[in-house]
């Protein structure tokens, strides 16, 4: 039992201080893709989805 | 393809749902029979009536239909299912046009009291939560289902997924609009805004959010298409925040599983935080990222033109999720909230200006070198009016979220005139250009019955806005100066109801604007009933310039 409570402070006390630096990293991960140049052609593709419909 | 059945079957799906229905009939009767107060007791009947007819439609609709349910495809093009979207798209504008009639009624009362009547049912209190909630889960609610339902078949080219799922999802939404706008005239409510509904209601929605959220996911994951469409991510958005809201917000002990009366789990100022954490991520997930998603369908449908820019569409709607969740305490400004959490929520609500503006960028920008269609096209005028809207609404909460702005605007009329700048001209508005569109596709029309009853629900609504925010605005602020005044000896200036009798005339110029705004989905409403029953009027006769009539495209 105290085994678990140390595991669940452990995970709690490091959500707590590092979900800032977390988020903000895979947040900066998604601007990386969005923004990555080889990624070009298929968001063009992309945007055309709804213009290409039957 | 063609298998030949030998016996003909109830689907587990049917099955099911009339064995479900039969229980619930079963307890809205016991519910009915030992109900503690009146309105609870009505709406057990309206259950038990809804219930029998759901377990009649369902068996007869077997009986009626052929050895095989609808086939996935049809020559090896998708089989979509309409259904469900008419019915949606058709009760949006009948609850659109409720909605806007109750909101000139209470605007109404406002100006002039004895429209209250003197009777309980008719008062602003009562009203108020019923016009709010027809204008955006009834009318909204019911847009945001119908177009969701038609952009994810399309955008993924396969028929929606289930059978009666998608008709539980839509009847089943209106069944609880209807249980929560009756109860609010009865008196039923948990006095929380745009959480109004009580616990049996709140348990009906979440059983019918949830088929929602899996019928949306299962087309999603049997998509022909490999992409997922941006405006998906952003229907998906809304579905999942909602639920997941819905629930934060509305663990309650009923005082009786009899009684409609129930109490929060929470009290105090938790009760305030988490109620505003709702509160304002409802406007986020449903009355943005619903609405968002729409936009990023129906303006590149229209203007036959993709969207400006794909990645900007990525990077905003993942800025919009990571910050919108923390934007509510600036609702609580200057209250027992700790002063930290007030902060937070205005700092966050700051950086959502970015995000947001990416999305109305994106959304003018698709028009870059085709803005003569402005122009030319009534619909498409609405729909990037409205995101003019957005992008000025959006600009102004920010704003409205700073401490020191709030301080002068918090509890006037200026949180009415921003929400209704936001409200009339960006989801209003993005809805009716989405109908106008929606419409004559799922009935196979060619066109609109008349584009120059477009044009004039478009003028007579945007003047009816002009008149309602700018209304708002200067009694909004004349009645924040006013509470704040004080003489040269240290006392108000102005007792509390001196203020009241200043707002008069501008009360007067809202409800005008509100007039205005009915007239104009009045016209829509006709315009589209018309659409249905004879089609494009202006076919025979095309207007100068228009399309040539001969030579449409074969598909």
């Amino acid at each position: 039992m105290r085994a678990i409570l140390t595991v669940q402070n452990f995970v709690s006390d490091f959500v707590v201080t590092a979900w800032t630096p977390i988020f903000v990293g895979i947040f900066l991960a998604i601007v990386a893709y969005a923004l990555w140049p080889r990624n070009q052609a298929a968001f063009d593709e992309a945007s055309r989805l709804p213009l290409r419909e039957e | 393809m063609n298998q030949v059945q030998s016996t003909k079957w109830m689907s587990h799906g049917e099955a099911g749902l009339a064995i479900f229905f039969s229980a619930t009939a079963f307890l809205c009767l016991i519910a009915a029979a030992k109900a503690l107060d009146t309105a609870f007791a009505f709406h057990a009947m309206l259950g038990l009536a809804v219930s029998l007819w759901a377990v009649f439609a369902i068996i007869n609709r077997y009986f009626d239909r052929p050895f095989a349910l609808p086939p996935q495809e049809i020559n090896g093009r998708p089989n979509y299912n309409l259904g469900p979207i008419k019915f949606a798209a058709a009760i949006s504008v009948f609850w659109g046009i409720a909605g806007f009639t109750v909101g000139l009624l209470i605007a109404s009362q406002l100006a002039w009291p004895a429209l209250n009547f003197d009777l309980p049912w008719t008062s602003f209190g009562r009203l108020r939560p019923l016009h709010t909630s027809a204008v955006i889960f009834a009318f909204g609610g019911n847009v945001l289902i119908a177009t969701s339902f038609y952009v994810v078949q399309k955008t993924c080219r396969v028929r929606l997924a289930g059978d009666l799922a998608p008709w539980f999802v839509v009847l089943g939404y209106n069944f609880f609009i209807l249980i929560a706008g009756t109860g609010y005239l009865l008196g039923v409510t948990q006095s929380k805004e745009y959480a109004e509904p009580e616990w049996y209601a709140d348990l009906w929605l979440t059983i019918v959010w949830v088929t929602y959220l899996l019928v949306f996911l299962v087309t999603l994951i049997k998509r022909k298409e490999p992409h997922i469409y941006v405006a998906n991510w952003f229907y998906l958005a809304f579905i999942v925040t909602i639920a997941v809201l819905h629930l934060g917000n509305n663990p309650a002990l009923p005082v009786s599983v009899f009684g409609s009366k129930s109490y929060v789990v929470w009290g105090g100022v938790q009760d305030a935080m988490f109620q505003w954490w709702y509160g304002h991520n409802a406007v986020g997930f449903f009355l943005t990222a619903g609405f968002l998603a729409i936009m990023y369908y129906f303006i590149p449908k229209r203007a036959e033109r993709p969207v400006y820019s794909y990645r900007l569409s990525i990077i905003h709607f993942w800025a919009i999720i990571f910050l919108y969740i923390w934007a509510g305490p600036h609702h609580l400004h200057y209250t027992a909230l700790p002063d930290w959490a007030q902060t937070l929520g205005m700092t966050f609500s700051i950086m959502l200006w970015m995000p947001s503006w990416g999305g109305m960028i994106n959304g003018l920008m698709t028009l870059s070198g085709a803005w003569d269609k402005l122009r030319t096209d009534p619909v498409l005028r609405m729909l990037v009016v409205s995101v003019a809207f957005y992008g000025m609404a959006t600009f102004e909460g920010p704003l409205m979220s700073i401490k020191v702005v709030n301080s002068l605007s918090h509890y006037t009329d200026w949180t009415i005139g921003h929400v209704h700048s936001g409200a009339l001209g960006w989801v209003g508005f993005v809805s009716f250009g989405a109908l106008y569109c929606l419409i004559p596709w799922i009935w196979n029309r060619k066109g609109l019955y008349s584009l120059k009853l477009v044009n004039w629900h478009f003028w007579v609504a945007t003047i009816g806005i002009v008149l309602y925010i700018s209304a708002m605005w200067v009694s909004g602020i004349l009645q924040g100066l006013m509470w704040r005044a004080y003489t040269s000896l240290g006392f108000l200036e102005y007792s509390f109801i001196e203020s009241v009798e200043a707002m008069h005339p501008f009360y007067i110029i809202r409800a005008t604007g509100g007039a205005l705004y009915l007239i104009g989905a009045l016209i829509m409403a006709y315009n589209l009933w018309m659409t249905v029953r004879v089609g494009d009027a202006e076919e025979v006769a095309p207007m100068s310039g228009s399309r040539p009539v001969a030579l449409q495209p074969a598909e």
